[in-house]
């Protein structure tokens, strides 16, 4: 029973928490519901979950506010449920620090692969998290002392610059990242506006590590929002 | 236009001649008794004649004419143009400066009206002119507006289309998984019979409210374009009552249902299926947006000699005063845009406006209240009784507000 990951779903609309909840309680996760930020924020505090999915647009306490909220004192996945239109919403909780996200209508697969990334990632810092100076991901190797990347075995030569972006995306593989959180990361809040800058550096960092430039699949495009990180090449 | 007035002018020419000519036949005809002075006076009153009708130029040529007339055939000695007498040339001088002067001041006057005509003219103008741009700014404004809330609509019917339709794609691929045998890396699907059940509940339940909804659509596309088709005939109050409450027996069945219908009202001409419609919904909205077990108090009495006042009050949260008009516009749940807390699921947004559309194409009103002890929602509505064509003129004129 403890072994189940836990995930807390925060909609006002209880057909789909609903549909969520039997979705999700049959692949062996364990589930509650809340109807809006306010009881999702209660229920996050007294049941600690391992993941928290949330719709945006909700009576009394929203999705952002609940992101700002979970964020001020947990580092617990979040994926928003998002509905186009709410593009703008979904890049500020993002950027609020949400970690991916669902657009609606979804399939339950959908969803359900967004959730076991998000777990698998919540887990693994913590065994990354040591000292070492090793980053081993997937086709990456790095080695953060003496500045050397080989991906698929072959060395690859990066400016200072490009190397900080792509350890950063290793880093975050597989979360949604918006052009604001790197440009802050990266190069630090007076040029979160400057997408461009991001796009030159991204380009040159696809033409060293991308077999195809043209068709990335490590650095992929999130339209208008930002990249997401593959630390593998999916097969093809 | 210039053909007239050269028409016009020559009018002028032959009605003098023919004027001073007939006027001395006649002066002649009846004789030597008329006066020199009599006669002069008759000339000069036709030469004025002349001269404020066609102007100096006819009335100078009717002068000269006239001055010979008289000359000719009054003046001693008679048959000649010979003149005797000094006071007949200061006559004849009279005769010239009447019809310069009154021509002048006939023409002046006439200039001056066609100035003030052509100055009236340009005013108008001026007044279409601006009158047109006015009209055309703001149809530009009332075009924007409009776009606005064409978008603003949208959203939101694409919010309640989406909503439901997003609960059966989950629904059904979870199924679908299951069906298809597929499992996953680590959590086989295990869906029992029971979750089963409950997935294609869920997908019923939601195509039932696509349905509902998509019918709200029309129902409300159908009043926004006047479209509304009343069958009017006479009927029972009660009747309506209890046909509304028939069909929400099962939806009222947690609730405790009052009625208190005044006994022997009038009937009323109505549209008995519409406005059975509206109690419906003002029901279904008291028994969603109030607990199981409280009560539901359906009311109608006389108000007045032409009125039937119908009410449906809940012992819900009641809807704050701020809000009361705004729920009966479209699309607008206060329970979604309005902050009331209420974890039930909210309606379609459509009811009140269509029940609002169907009172006021009865004439009649609706607004809402607060309950008994300034608790719940309590929303009334008034149905004219007897013939509409009389009531119309007097008795309402609040039911001519525009729906929007």
């Amino acid at each position: 029973m403890t072994d189940q990951p836990r995930i807390l779903v925060v909609d006002d609309e209880p057909q789909l928490t609903r549909v969520l909840r039997t979705g999700l309680k049959s692949r062996g996760y364990d589930v509650r519901a809340a109807a809006d930020g306010l009881a999702g924020f209660e229920a996050f505090n007294d049941w600690h979950p391992d993941l928290v999915i949330t719709d945006l647009a909700m009576p009394n306490v929203d999705g952002l506010e609940l992101c700002r909220r979970l964020r001020a004192v947990s580092q617990v996945p979040i994926i928003v449920l998002s509905a186009k239109g709410e593009e703008k919403t979904k890049v500020e909780a993002l950027d609020l620090g949400a970690d991916d996200f669902v657009t609606k209508p979804f399939g339950i697969d959908e969803l359900l692969a967004r959730v076991r990334a998000s777990l698998r990632r919540a887990k693994a810092p913590q065994m990354n998290e040591a000292t070492s100076t090793i980053l081993d991901s997937g086709d990456f190797h790095v080695d953060l002392e003496s500045r050397e990347i080989t991906v698929r075995g072959k060395p690859i030569h990066l400016t200072p610059k490009e190397f900080d972006l792509l350890v950063y995306f290793i880093k975050h593989s597989g979360k949604v990242l918006t052009h604001r959180t790197l440009l802050a990361a990266l190069w630090g809040g007076n040029y979160v506006e400057q997408n461009e800058y991001l796009r030159v550096f991204v380009g040159n960092l696809r033409k060293k590590i991308e077999p195809d430039a043209a068709s990335p699949r490590y650095i992929l495009t999130e339209p208008w929002i930002g990249y997401r990180f593959h630390e593998k090449a999916p097969e093809i | 236009m210039r053909r007239s007035a050269l028409d016009q002018r020559w009018a002028g020419y032959v009605v003098a001649a023919l004027s001073v000519g007939a006027l001395t036949l006649l002066l002649k005809t009846v004789g030597a008794h008329v006066n020199a002075a009599t006669v002069s006076l008759a000339l000069l009153l036709n030469v004025l004649f002349i001269a404020t009708r066609w102007g100096s130029l006819p009335a100078l040529a009717a002068s000269i004419f006239a001055m010979l007339c008289f000359n000719f055939f009054f003046l001693p000695p008679f048959g000649t143009f010979t003149i005797a007498a000094t006071d007949n040339w200061i006559a004849l001088l009279a005769f010239l400066i009447t019809a310069v002067t009154a021509g002048q001041l006939s023409g002046s006057a006439k200039r001056r009206a066609e100035e003030a005509e052509a100055g009236r003219r340009e005013i108008e103008r001026l007044y279409a002119e601006l009158r047109d741009a006015f009209e055309r700014a703001s149809h530009a404004e009332a075009l924007r507006q409009s776009e606005k809330l064409k978008s603003a609509l949208l959203d939101a019917v694409t919010h309640d289309l989406r909503t439901p339709l997003t609960s059966i794609k989950a629904s059904i691929t979870t199924l679908l998984d299951e069906v298809r045998g597929r499992v996953e890396e680590e959590s086989p699907v295990a869906l029992d019979a029971e979750s089963r059940v409950e997935m294609m509940e869920v997908i019923d339940e939601e195509s039932d409210r696509l349905s509902r909804f998509i019918n709200g659509l029309i129902e409300l596309a159908r009043i926004e374009a006047g479209e509304l088709k009343l069958r009017r005939r006479w009927g029972a109050v009660d009747e309506i009552i209890s046909a509304a409450l028939m069909r929400a027996e099962p939806i009222t069945r947690g609730h405790r249902v009052e009625l208190d219908v005044e006994k022997e009202l009038p009937g009323v001409r109505v549209d008995e299926r519409a406005v059975s419609e509206v109690v419906y919904t003002l029901i279904d909205n008291a028994a969603k947006y109030s607990a199981k077990g409280s009560v539901i108090r359906i009311s109608a009495r006389r108000a007045g000699d032409e009125l039937i006042q119908m009410a449906v009050e809940d012992e819900g949260p009641g809807i704050p005063a701020n809000l009361r008009e705004r729920v009966f516009d479209k699309f607008f749940r206060a329970t979604r845009d309005g902050d009331v807390r209420n974890h039930q699921p909210t309606g379609t947004g459509m009811g009140l406006a269509i029940a609002k559309g169907i009172v006021e194409a009865h004439d009649g009103t609706i607004s809402i209240e607060a309950g008994r002890g300034g608790k719940g929602t309590r929303v009334v509505f008034t149905l004219p009784t007897g013939d509409d064509e009389v009531l119309d003129e007097m008795q309402h004129p609040a039911a001519t507000v525009e729906t929007r």
